[in-house]
C-alpha cells in the first residue's frame, strides 16, 4: 500500500531524512518511535504534503501512485489522513461545516456523488457518538476552545467520518492524561480492519500499550535504525534510545 | 476638482433660486470649498487616500430630470428591503417616489424630503448642519446637495421594521450626486435605517452623501450602511452622529464597492450614559480604494464605545482605516475599545491603520488594537489536508475572518444580504452552496 524507497527530505537547507526505507501493507499498524528531533514528525508532514519540506531524494507511492506529486488535499481524496500533533484552532469556522466541505471535498476528488446533508448529519451522530465527543462540540469554531484531550479526540472523530485508508496520528498521545489517552486509542482501535493501515509516530512507548502495533521503527537521525515487532518497545522503554543510537553510529 | 469652479458655479445658481436664508448657507458653503479647496495628501486626514482621480473628472451636477432614466429597480441586490418592509429609492440624489414603497412606514416615523418642508420645518435642521461645514465635502454637499430626506421617529415609537433607504448612481456621464439624510430619533424611541449604495454598472458619477443622526435620550438606533456601487464610481460619505444620555447608536459601515470609498463617521456621545457600537466590514480587490475615518468623541463621563473594523484586501487594492477616540477633560468613568483588524490576500494589496487616542480624563478604561497578517498557513494546510481544495479553504478561512463583524450584525436579513454579497464579491462561488451545514 505504501512504499517510501530512500526518502531524503530538507527544511530550510538542514537535511532531515537521510534515506528511509519503509513499506506498510493492507491493515498493518506501524509505529516510528525516536528520540526529539530524529524526524518522526516531518517524515508525517512529509507523507502528508505540507509546504516547506523538500523532498531531495527517493519516492512515495501509494497505491502504486507517486505520492510525492500530490496536493495535499489529492492525498487526501487518496485516502491519506493526518491526525495533528498539534490540531490548528480556526476562529470562524464551523466544525461540522469543515467536516462536510471535507467529505464532499474527498467524495468529488473519488468521483463519488456529494453526501446530502441529512446522510451527512446521520454519519456525523453515529460517530460522535462512536468516538465519544461531546456533541456540543461539533457546532463550535474548529477546535476553538477545545481542550487538549478534546482536540485529540476531535481528530480520531474527523477520521472516522473520514475514513481513510491510511491513518498518521502524529504524536497523539502528547500532552494526554491516561483517560484522554485510552479514549483516542479506543477511538482509534475501532477503525482499525484488515484495510486501513496506521502509523503512530510516538515518543514513548505508553500509547502502544492501548494501540499495539504489527512493526516498530525507530528513527534515528533521519534513518530507521531498528525495526521490530511490538515487543521492541518494552525494551526501548527499558534501555532508552541510547544503545541503539550508538549501536547505529559504531 | 478642476472642474470644481463650475460646480460651485451651479451651486451659486442653486442659492439663487432657493429661500433667502437656504440661500445664504449655500452660498457660505460654497465659500468654504472655494476658499479651502479640495484636501490633498499633504492634509494629515487625506495622507493615503488621493483625489487626483476625482479632481480630474468633468463632474456635472446631477439634476431632478437626471433622476428619471432610470426606469425600474432590480430588488434582488437588497432583498432585505423584503416583501413587506418600507423603502425609499432615491436616484442621482433625487427621491423617486414612483419607484419606492413609503406607504407602509413604521406608525411613529414620517419620511420626508427636504424640498418638501417648510422654512419653520426645516429651520431647526440648519443649526444641525451648521457645524460640519469645516469639511470640504460636507460643505461642498450643503452647497450643492438637490434633495434630501428627513426620518423622524416620534418619542416613544418603537419600528422594528427596518427602513431602507436606496441611492441609486446612473449614468455613464460623470454625474455628482449630493444627497443629503437627517434621521431624528425621539426620546425612548427605536429605529434601524438601512443605507445601501448602488450604481448602475459602468456608472463613473461621484456621491457626495452626508447623513446627520441625532439621538435623543434613551433613543435606539441601529444604521446599516452598505456601499456597494460600482467599481468605477466614486463615493465620499459621511456620518455625523449625535448620541445623548442613554441612548444607543449601533453602526455598521461595510463597503465592497466603489473604484474610491472615504467613508466619514463621527460619533458625539454628548451625554452620560450613551453608548455607540462601531462595526466596519470591507473587502476590496483590483485597484479599489477604501478609506474609513471614524471619530468617537467622549465629551461626557459615563459614555462607553466599541468599534470593530475588519478589512480584506486582495489584488492592487488599498485601504485605510484612521480611528480616533478623543476622551475630554473631565469625562471620567468612561470606555472605549477599538480593534482593526486586516487580512491581506495577495503582495500587491496595502493597508494603513492607525488608532489615534487623545485622552484628557484619568479614569477611563481604554484599548486599542491594529493587526495586519495574512492567511494561517497552518490552518490552510489544515483544512487542506482534509480535503478540501485549495481555494476554497483560502475561501473558508477569508470568509471567517469576516464572519466575526457580519455575526455582530444584529439584523437577520441585512445580515444574510451581507454574508451573500461578500461572497460574491471575494469570489467565494465554492461556499455560495451555504455557510452553515
Amino acid at each position: 500500500m505504501l512504499e517510501i524507497r530512500n526518502l531524503h527530505a530538507e527544511v530550510d537547507g538542514n537535511e532531515i531524512l537521510r534515506g528511509i526505507n519503509l513499506d506498510i501493507a493492507p491493515g498493518e499498524t506501524h509505529a516510528i518511535m525516536g528520540p526529539n528531533g530524529s524526524g518522526k514528525s516531518t517524515l508525517s508532514h512529509v507523507l502528508a504534503g505540507r509546504d516547506g519540506y523538500t523532498v531531495t531524494a527517493g519516492t512515495v507511492h501509494f497505491n502504486g501512485k507517486s505520492l510525492l506529486e500530490l496536493e495535499p488535499e489529492e492525498r487526501a481524496g487518496e485516502g491519506i489522513f493526518l491526525a495533528f500533533q498539534y490540531p490548528v484552532e480556526i476562529a470562524g469556522v464551523n466544525n461540522v461545516y469543515m467536516l462536510k466541505a471535507a467529505l464532499n471535498g474527498v467524495r468529488a476528488y473519488r468521483g463519488e456523488a456529494e453526501l446530502g446533508a441529512v446522510d451527512f448529519l446521520k454519519l456525523v451522530k453515529s460517530r460522535v457518538k462512536a468516538v465519544g465527543l461531546d456533541e456540543s462540540l461539533l457546532n463550535r469554531p474548529v477546535n476553538e476552545g477545545f481542550s487538549g484531550g478534546e482536540k485529540k479526540r476531535n481528530e480520531v472523530f474527523q477520521m472516522s467520518v473520514l475514513e481513510p485508508r491510511l491513518a498518521i496520528l502524529d504524536e497523539t498521545d502528547s500532552g494526554l492524561d491516561i483517560d484522554a489517552l485510552k479514549a483516542v486509542a479506543e477511538g482509534v482501535n475501532a477503525l482499525r480492519d484488515a484495510e486501513r493501515s496506521f502509523i503512530v509516530v510516538t515518543h514513548y512507548q505508553r500509547l502502544l500499550d492501548y494501540i499495539v502495533p504489527d512493526h516498530i521503527h525507530v528513527l534515528s537521525k533521519g534513518r530507521i535504525i531498528k525495526s521490530g515487532g511490538k515487543e521492541l518497545a518494552h525494551e526501548l522503554e527499558a534501555r532508552g534510545y541510547d544503545w541503539l543510537t550508538s549501536e547505529a553510529a559504531a | 476638482m478642476e472642474k470644481l469652479d463650475e460646480i460651485l458655479r451651479t451651486a451659486v445658481d442653486l442659492a439663487a433660486a432657493a429661500p433667502a436664508w437656504l440661500g445664504d448657507r449655500r452660498r457660505a458653503a460654497a465659500a468654504v470649498v472655494e476658499e479651502g479647496r479640495l484636501p490633498t495628501t499633504s492634509d494629515e486626514a487625506w495622507k493615503y487616500t488621493s483625489l487626483k482621480d476625482i479632481s480630474d473628472q468633468p463632474y456635472r451636477l446631477a439634476t431632478a430630470a437626471d433622476a428619471l432614466g432610470f426606469a425600474e429597480i432590480d430588488l434582488t441586490h437588497f432583498e432585505h428591503a423584503g416583501s413587506d418592509g418600507p423603502f425609499a429609492v432615491i436616484v442621482n440624489g433625487h427621491l423617486r417616489a414612483d419607484l419606492s414603497r413609503l406607504d407602509n412606514l413604521p406608525s411613529g416615523v414620517t419620511l420626508r424630503t427636504l424640498a418638501s418642508l417648510s422654512e419653520a420645518e426645516l429651520g431647526p435642521l440648519v443649526s444641525t448642519l451648521d457645524g460640519v461645514e469645516s469639511a470640504a465635502f460636507s460643505a461642498l454637499n450643503l452647497a450643492t446637495f438637490g434633495d434630501g430626506l428627513l426620518l423622524d421617529v416620534a418619542d416613544g415609537a418603537s419600528a422594528t421594521n427596518p427602513i431602507a433607504l436606496i441611492f441609486v448612481a446612473d449614468g455613464q456621464a460623470p454625474l455628482l450626486s449630493a444627497p443629503r439624510i437627517v434621521i431624528n430619533a425621539g426620546r425612548n424611541s427605536s429605529v434601524r435605517v438601512i443605507e445601501q449604495y448602488l450604481s448602475v454598472a459602468g456608472n463613473c458619477g461621484l456621491t457626495n452623501c452626508v447623513t446627520n443622526i441625532e439621538l435623543a435620550e434613551g433613543a435606539c438606533v441601529y444604521h446599516h450602511r452598505l456601499q456597494d456601487e460600482a467599481e468605477t464610481s466614486a463615493h465620499i460619505g459621511r456620518i455625523d452622529a449625535k448620541v445623548s444620555s442613554n441612548a444607543n447608536l449601533h453602526s455598521d459601515s461595510v463597503a465592497f464597492g466603489g473604484r474610491l470609498t472615504r467613508v466619514d463617521i463621527e460619533v458625539a456621545l454628548a451625554g452620560r450614559g450613551a453608548r455607540c457600537r462601531l462595526n466596519g466590514l470591507f473587502a476590496t480587490h483590483g485597484e479599489q480604494h477604501i478609506d474609513h475615518h471614524t471619530t468617537v468623541d467622549h465629551l461626557v463621563g459615563d459614555t462607553h464605545s466599541e468599534e470593530l473594523y475588519r478589512g480584506i484586501l486582495d489584488g492592487h487594492s488599498r485601504g485605510v482605516f484612521n480611528g480616533k477616540v478623543i476622551v475630554h477633560r473631565d469625562a471620567q468613568q468612561i470606555s472605549a475599545r477599538q480593534a482593526s483588524n486586516n487580512l491581506l490576500l495577495s503582495r500587491q494589496a496595502e493597508i494603513d491603520t492607525k488608532p489615534e487616542l487623545e485622552i484628557y480624563a484619568d479614569d477611563v478604561t481604554c484599548a486599542h488594537g491594529a493587526t495586519v497578517g495574512n492567511l494561517d498557513e497552518g490552518a490552510l494546510f489544515y483544512l487542506r489536508s482534509r480535503g478540501i481544495g485549495n481555494a476554497e479553504a483560502r475561501a473558508l478561512l477569508t470568509y471567517a475572518f469576516a464572519e466575526q463583524v457580519i455575526e455582530s450584525i444584529p439584523l437577520d436579513s441585512v445580515r444574510r444580504a451581507i454574508e451573500q454579497r461578500f461572497i460574491g464579491h471575494t469570489d467565494m462561488s465554492t461556499l455560495a452552496q451555504g455557510i452553515q451545514p
